[in-house]
């Protein structure tokens, strides 16, 4: 028995059926809070030795993989004894707008068609090692882990309104870089200019 | 109900097309959001490109796997605390 009153052996099956599978996202969440294989490494190993310490705190049922980047982020924010710097978007909206221009760019110069035919795979893991924070946490949690803006803002101790502008912005500085990697190709033109949508 | 309603304009379209491929809008949203991307060719390109680019973003998930050093590592960090399963 262990202090919760679970047998041991129930306890340790439990947490490696349901927390043990998904090192490869938490590691995945770990680097691109860290951004250095190392960190990332103790980062991996801390948020796993947390959570079997505090497994009889999970609920069953319940999202094993957000409990671990919940787990994993504070994890971090307490090693670095960071203090997390709110950014202020004003208006979301905006945000969204100016999201279509640079689509409008991008389908303007030709980027756009990179996506179809060249491989942007490493170019995109290293423009998204470089995104800046929180915008890079986001990005990943949403985008890559498939996190819901509800699960990235309880992940994250952030309101909705703040994960979505903050993918917003993510998203469109990984634009940008594409645009700047495809000019740097030689597969699209420079400065093209921006469209704004049209009324219908 | 859908057919009396007003198409979306543009703009609004545009506004919500990340939420819509994201899939974070109301089920009434998701369908006038759908249908105006269906019948706009203005905007059919935008949609086409942000399902692109996620889908991009999300097949980086394959080249960073958690390395099993590392992996190792934190099974035996696990047994040391008292895991028991092998």
């Amino acid at each position: 028995m262990n202090d919760s009153g679970t047998p041991t052996d129930t306890r340790d099956a439990d947490f490696a059926r349901e927390a043990l599978p998904y090192m490869d996202d938490v590691y995945r969440f770990a680097y691109s809070l860290t951004r250095n294989p190392a960190d990332a490494d103790d980062l991996v190993q801390e948020t796993y030795l947390r959570a079997f310490r505090s497994w009889h705190t999970f609920q069953h049922g319940s999202d094993a993989r957000r409990w671990l980047f919940t787990i994993c982020r504070n994890a971090f924010l307490r090693s670095r004894e960071k203090v997390r710097r709110e950014v202020d978007v004003a208006d979301g909206d905006m945000e969204a707008i100016a999201a279509a221009m640079t689509q409008g760019e991008m389908r303007a110069d030709g980027t756009d068609q990179l996506l179809s035919r060249v491989d942007l795979g490493p170019a995109l893991s290293k423009a998204l090692d470089e995104l800046s924070e929180p915008f890079r946490s986001t990005v990943i949690l949403v985008d890559v882990e498939d996190q819901s803006y509800d699960a990235a803002s309880e992940v994250l101790g952030v309101p909705v309104g703040t994960v979505r502008s903050r993918l917003f912005r993510g998203r469109r500085q990984l634009q940008d870089r594409l645009r700047e990697y495809a000019r740097d190709a030689g597969f699209a033109s420079a400065g093209a200019p921006a469209k704004e949508p049209h009324d219908a | 109900m859908l057919e009396n309603t007003p198409m979306l304009d543009c703009r609004s379209a545009m506004q919500q097309l990340w939420d819509y491929v994201d899939g974070e809008l109301t089920p009434e949203r998701m369908q006038l959001v759908r249908r105006h991307l269906t019948e706009c060719a203005h905007c059919h390109p935008h949609e086409e490109f942000a399902q692109r680019f996620i889908a991009v973003l999300k097949a980086t998930r394959e080249e960073r796997r958690c390395p099993n050093e590392v992996r190792a590592k934190v099974m035996a960090t696990l047994r040391a605390e008292g895991l028991t399963f092998s």
